[in-house]
Formats: structure tokens, sequence, C-alpha cells
């Protein structure tokens, strides 16, 4: 009876350490954005503050703002994954960015579609 | 003490027997790789689109991120209206380095034919080549008149693209920093105007 019970606190505990962990990892991003997001590891609390979208000269332009809130300077590895309608990769893919994210820095990065086949994208980072 | 020896004797093939038949599991669920290399060595595929970092000297993301920003420029501006003709111009280094500038204007071309905006006609380097085959058709008597390429019939570029690379290299004991700037202009050939033009900004800072 005894360890059952400390079996079940320590269940707790574990869902307890758990649960804010997994809250963490969307950094209090919205669904629409998160949605946009395909992420690797650990974000250290860098998030995607706003994307913004436009088709300009049958081109879609993508701007999308990292933010640090944290004190801490952090690395930044990026690039869009351009999207056709039906979900398949338009071109080749862009090359891996690095960026440098200051501590409590707004850093919006820009990207246009290299076709007008491209209907949507994604975003891929990590945080180093 | 004989007794022990005799049990350790015993257990010996045992355990050889045990440990052969591991290696032989272990050998098993090892699949082979469709390749060819000797053992040890090391050489790998890469990502070809990662970011490289092994010296601050011109390497393949900045001519990767070079290409995107200018492509990505051009496209967005609006300028190719009607699929207009374009040609590649003069690309000049003006930094220490050798760098083939060639292949930064390739890989804008590349991508701005894929997109298709816009047509390039042949650049000065390329044109012998094309003068070549029309003469060779014209001239050889080795082809039916009706399926030959005519002379005269090239379509002239109405824009073309010079660009130029430039470098500022500051050092000291402890860190390199070097900042690249390329620059692009589109000319309308006949106006002499620049219709476009935008530029891209590199710092590489190394730090012993």
């Amino acid at each position: 009876m005894i360890h059952a019970l400390r079996a079940a606190g320590l269940c707790a505990a574990l869902l307890a350490a758990a649960l804010p962990a997994a809250a963490q990892t969307d950094q209090g991003m919205s669904p629409a954005i998160l949605s946009k997001l395909a992420t690797r590891g650990d974000l250290k609390s860098v998030r995607v503050a706003e994307i913004r979208m436009a088709r300009r000269n049958d081109m879609l332009v993508v701007e999308a703002d990292f933010q640090n809130p944290e004190r801490r300077d952090r690395f930044v590895y990026y690039r869009f994954r351009w999207l056709d309608g039906g979900g398949m990769q338009v071109g080749d893919g862009e090359s891996w960015k690095q960026m440098p994210l200051l501590g409590q820095q707004l850093q919006p990065v820009k990207a246009v579609a290299p076709s007008p086949a491209a209907a949507d994208f994604r975003l891929e980072f990590n945080v180093e | 003490m004989k007794a022990s020896v005799l049990t350790a004797a015993r257990r010996l093939p045992l355990c050889t027997l045990a440990a052969a038949t591991l290696l032989a599991a272990a050998g098993c669920n090892t699949v082979s790789s469709p390749v060819v290399r000797f053992d040890r060595q090391t050489t790998n595929y890469g990502d070809a689109k990662a970011v490289e970092l092994v010296t601050n000297e011109f390497g393949s993301t900045d001519l990767q991120m070079i290409a995107e920003k200018m492509t990505g420029s051009l496209l967005e501006a609006g300028i190719f209206q009607g699929r207009p003709t374009v040609t590649i111009s003069t690309v000049k280094n003006k930094t220490s380095e050798y760098i083939d500038t060639t292949n930064v204007m390739n890989s804008i071309q590349t991508a701005l034919v894929k997109s298709g905006k816009v047509r390039f006609t042949r650049s000065i380097q390329e044109m012998q080549a094309g003068v070549d085959e029309l003469t060779r058709q014209n001239q050889s008597g080795l082809y039916k008149q009706n399926t030959t390429a005519k002379v005269g019939q090239m379509t002239a570029a109405r824009y073309s693209v010079e660009g130029e690379l430039t470098s500022i290299v500051k050092q000291n004991a402890a860190t390199k920093d070097v900042y690249y700037k390329f620059t692009l202009k589109l000319f309308d050939v006949e106006e002499g105007t620049i219709e476009w033009q935008d530029e891209k900004e590199i710092r590489k800072t190394t730090q012993r």
C-alpha cells in the first residue's frame, strides 16, 4: 500500500515536471505560427513572435520575427522550405543560414519564394 | 583448489561459445551499406546547403546566400513582366581572394530561369559556341536546308546584369573580421538606365 502511494506520488511529480516542459516547447506561440514551424531540439526560449505573408508580383513573400526573450545571446540556424498547393517541395530547398540573435532582441528574417508555384512554406530552425 | 580449477576449465568453453554467439548475432544485425571504401576511412556525403564555417574566407554559404537574396529581390520587384530577355555581363571580383564570381551569377541565372519569369540570352562568354554551331549548320553542307537554324534570328537582350564583389578585411592578434558586399545592377540595354539594383552584405568574424 505504501509502495503504491509512493509510486503514485512519483508519477504525479514526473507529470508535473513534464507538463511545464511540454508547454515550454510552444514558447507561447500561437497555433497558426506553430503550424508553419519545423523545429529541432531545445529552442532555448527563442520564439517566432510573428509571421507576415504576402504575394507580391506573383511571388510568395514571408517575413518572420525571431525573438530572444533571454539575456544570453544565441545563434539561430534557419531556412524556409517552400511548398506547392499539393504540399510538394518547390525547388531544391534553400541554404541554411546562421543568424546571431542578441539577448532580448527581435530580429526579422525575410524570404521570397523561388517560383510562383510556391503556395505555402515551413520555417525550419534550431537554436544554439 | 583442484575442483575450482576444473570448474573454471569447464566454464571457459561455455564463455567462449556465448561470446561467439553474441558476435554472430551482432554480425547478423549489421546490414551492409551500398558503399565502396577502405576500413576506417571517414569520407561521407554532407548537406550541400549546410552552413559552412570552416574558415572565414568566401565559401559555399556566402555564394548561396547572395544568390538567394538577389533572386528573391529581382522576383519580388516585378521587373520581369512579360518574360523579358536578359544577359549576364561582367562580374568583378574586387576582393583580395580568388573567387569564381561566374559561379555566383550561374546560381542567380539558374534560379531565375527556374522561376519561369525571364529568358536569358547568350552572354559574351557563351556567344562563340553559338556562332560556331550556326556556322556548322549553315556552312558545312551537312544539313537539310529546312532544318538549319537561320543566321540573324537571335533575340537581343533587353536587360543586362552587372555585378561586383568587394571586401573589407580587419585583423588583429585575436580577431579577423571580413565584410563582403555584393552589388548587382540590372541595366536597360537600349536606354542605359539602371532599372533595379540591390546588394547583399555579409560579415564573418573569427576569434582565435
